[in-house]
């Protein structure tokens, strides 16, 4: 146990923040044209992705030629922790660049890669993921579309829902049933659909807060016809693939996490003391009760994981994951709340009249959005109590 | 930044595991609950292990592990409910000993020859400024007057470490158990030896003088004490999770073990997380402590409030799903439960922990 960084770590930081200091979108440009929707690439981020490619910061693990340099993970903390506390985000298409990019540079065939990774990587396109229908969310391999095989095309029938950023994406990584007669996750392929090809509506959801910016859409796919080479890896193994893939940002994902609950938390004590001045002293104790509570939830998130970053870098697995996804997120929700409560009638104001987010109760609904979505807090518990601690099904 | 144990730290916390295991079963806790019973044995099996010395330098006899170390070992007691004076010994006692550079008292300290308790709570607090007790200097020696309460392992102890005040500042003095009124308070948890110490005019030796530097160094003297007490209370509320755990997936009721109900999945996974987060803190605190790094004040309020967070559900939790079986004597949960509630209270609550990092935050006017 240390609490530092070895010398060598701490190197590689200064050198990614002296690349950062020349490279760095100013707070002006993201601000003049904010990343709106999860697969909105504002031209800002376009040519900060396409410098992060070339200089080999996009993904410092992964190979040169794949926008990378080979970098460990505890150098890939560090990067990832310098962009946070920059408030730079390091991409505005998180499922493109996370999920999808990595997942065809393990199952593509080099046309794929050639055709929809790459341009990915260079902040040329964006990618929206096609998983979640009306019955099928946190049971996924429930899932209906169908695509039926026809010579050398596939045709595609269904309905997507909860399809974050489809409303900009260039392409869907879409998950379908090509077996409808085999064991739920027997049945399932990936297939890459560009969402220009004909038979594809999307519907975006207006969502409670910010509705002149949805993220959020349905996808109706009515008799799409796709080739078959469109199909990411073998048929009907789409389940075993979207595990891979899913794995590869998770253990990053519960960092980002934590990261962020950190900056949420160092705007709150930014502004707190001016607020609780203000306040009579008995409300004071309690208020600053509630937000020392949270702080310990702060801390102890970063334990937990870097801790859990810690052993998954050393055995591959690490049972922080599914907790770090409940905790992350349901503090983020009670920081959010706590700082609205703290702003009193200041936290009503919408999102147009008051820029940031400290104190605000459009901030606090938006956290719902990570409770819900990719595994609710219910799943997650399911799965802590289910796999990590060897509870029977129910 | 590396918030894991090494490989060794995981063996020394095997090793630690299994020896209590096997010298501290249920029965032996029990036998001091019924009365009638000791920990005299335990103690002495303790003391040829070396651990009594095992935060003491190398070259004051002891075999100079760090404070993670001593961690570790207070967690393993906390899961076994240890009856005895260990904890005490090593996360209070030889703490302040090695800040005053007492090389005598350590030595016979490290090698168990003498058992010495802190003598510091008074108004139901464990910090300096709740502080009476006096100290006067008289004919060239020390004599010192006040009540302590709740000094753990007070009952077992031949000596105490006891912190007064004098015009000039808080300092700490040595007193000999034979020359103090021991009043053995009858508590919850019976293994602890918690005791009521009546001071007056006891004769006493100086250990720190009163000044800045003592107050400091008593300081971190508290500190220790707090994060070995938080980590004990994580040790004790992990075993309750893990009873509770074993019992949920053998337990039927309407012909399903009770562990496959949702409802009550959703509980283990809240308790697997309240002992991973007040484990997680209580080891960054003791990492903070043994690097003396600036936050280590910090932490160690962070430590003490999660593993009274930790406490109230795992507590609550474990004896509400063990159902009525967990509420009788004839049931072994209660030792746990009785410990972890003690070490929720000694050394300061949630309540106080979270009020003193409010200060520490800018949030309250002063530091409470």
């Amino acid at each position: 146990m240390k609490l530092r960084f070895d010398d060598e770590v701490e190197a590689f930081r200064a050198e990614f923040l002296a690349w950062l200091d020349v490279n760095r979108p100013t707070p002006e440009e993201i601000a003049a044209d904010p990343p709106i929707s999860s697969a909105y690439v504002p031209e800002w981020s376009r040519s900060f992705t396409k410098r992060m490619f070339d200089d080999g910061w996009l993904v410092p693990g992964w190979p040169p030629e794949r926008g990378g340099r080979n970098a460990g993970p505890i150098e890939t903390l560090v990067y990832l922790e310098e962009l946070n506390k920059a408030d730079i985000p390091r991409t505005t298409n998180p499922q493109g660049l996370g999920i999808i990019a990595p997942s065809l540079l393990d199952f593509g065939t080099p046309e794929q890669i050639e055709q929809y990774a790459m341009p990915l990587l260079r902040g040329e396109t964006s990618a929206c993921l096609g998983m979640s229908e009306p019955d099928a969310g946190s049971d996924l391999a429930n899932l209906k579309t169908r695509a039926v095989r026809d010579g050398d095309n596939y045709v595609i029938n269904g309905q997507k829902v909860w399809t974050s950023g489809a409303n900009f994406a260039d392409f869907c990584f879409l998950f379908c049933r090509t077996d409808p007669d085999a064991p739920k996750h027997k049945g399932i392929s990936i297939i890459l659909m560009p969402m220009d090809t004909p038979g594809v509506t999307v519907r975006p959801l207006k969502e409670i807060v910010s509705p002149e910016h949805p993220d959020l859409n349905e996808v109706f796919l009515d008799d799409v016809i796709l080739p078959a080479s469109n199909l990411v890896g073998d048929e009907n193994n789409g389940w075993a693939m979207a595990n891979g893939s899913l794995a590869h940002e998770r253990s990053m994902v519960w960092l980002m996490g934590v990261m962020g609950m950190e900056s949420s938390m160092r705007e709150l004590l930014d502004t707190a003391p001016a607020r609780l001045e203000a306040l009579p002293e008995a409300e004071q104790a309690i208020v600053a009760d509630d937000i020392a509570g949270l702080y310990v939830d702060t801390v102890a998130s970063r334990c937990l994981g870097y801790r859990g970053f810690a052993r998954y870098v050393k055995t591959g697995s690490a049972p922080e994951q599914a907790l770090m996804k409940v905790y992350s997120t349901e503090i983020r929700q009670d920081l959010a709340r706590v700082a609205a409560e703290l702003a009193g009638p200041d936290s009503l104001l919408t999102s147009t009249v008051r820029h940031g987010s400290v104190g605000s109760l459009e901030a606090y609904f938006t956290t719902f959005g990570s409770t819900i979505s990719a595994g609710s807090s219910e799943i997650q518990r399911n799965i802590i109590a289910e796999r990590v601690l060897g509870l029977p099904r129910s | 930044m590396d918030l894991e144990l090494s490989d060794d730290q995981f063996d020394l916390r095997d090793n630690i595991r299994s020896v209590l295991e096997g010298a501290c079963q249920p029965a032996l806790v029990r036998s001091i609950y019924d009365g009638g019973g000791s920990a005299d044995a335990l103690w002495t099996q303790m003391v040829e292990l070396y651990w009594p010395a095992l935060g003491v330098a190398e070259d004051a006899g002891g075999l100079g592990l760090g404070f993670v170390e001593l961690g570790l070992l207070a967690e393993e007691l906390g899961r076994v409910a240890a009856p005895g004076p260990l904890l005490a010994v090593v996360s209070q006692f030889i703490p302040v000993l090695t800040e005053a550079g007492a090389e005598d008292e350590l030595a016979a300290a490290a090698a168990g020859e003498s058992v010495g308790a802190l003598a510091l709570a008074e108004n139901g607090r464990w910090d300096l400024d709740a502080v009476d007790a006096t100290a006067t200097e008289a004919n060239g020696g020390w004599r010192v007057s006040g009540t302590k309460a709740a000094v753990l392992a007070g009952a077992h102890a031949d000596r105490f470490a006891v912190v007064a005040r004098t015009d000039s500042g808080i300092g700490a003095w040595l007193v000999d158990a034979a020359n103090s009124a021991v009043t053995i308070t009858d508590v919850i948890d019976p293994g602890l030896g918690l005791a009521d110490v009546a001071f007056e005019d006891a004769p006493a030796t100086l250990l720190l003088a009163p000044g800045p530097a003592t107050t400091e160094a008593l300081t971190r003297v508290i500190e220790q004490a707090t994060v070995a007490m938080a980590l004990h209370t994580v040790g004790a509320c992990r075993r309750i999770f893990e009873v509770t755990l074993e019992y949920a997936k053998v337990r039927e009721q309407y012909d399903k073990v009770i562990g496959s109900f949702q409802a009550l999945k959703h509980r283990f996974a809240d308790m697997f997380l309240a002992v991973e987060r007040a484990n997680a803190v209580g080891y960054y605190a003791a990492l903070a402590i043994a690097e003396d790094d600036e936050a280590r004040a910090e932490a160690v309020n962070v430590a003490k409030a999660a593993a009274g967070d930790c406490q109230k559900l795992v507590a609550e939790d474990g004896l509400q799903l063990h159902g009525g079986i967990g509420f009788t004597w004839e049931n072994d949960l209660h030792f746990l439960l009785k410990r972890a509630k003690a070490g929720e209270v000694l050394c300061g609550g949630r309540t106080h922990h979270r009020a003193q990092l409010a200060g520490r935050l800018g949030l309250l006017g002063a530091s409470a």
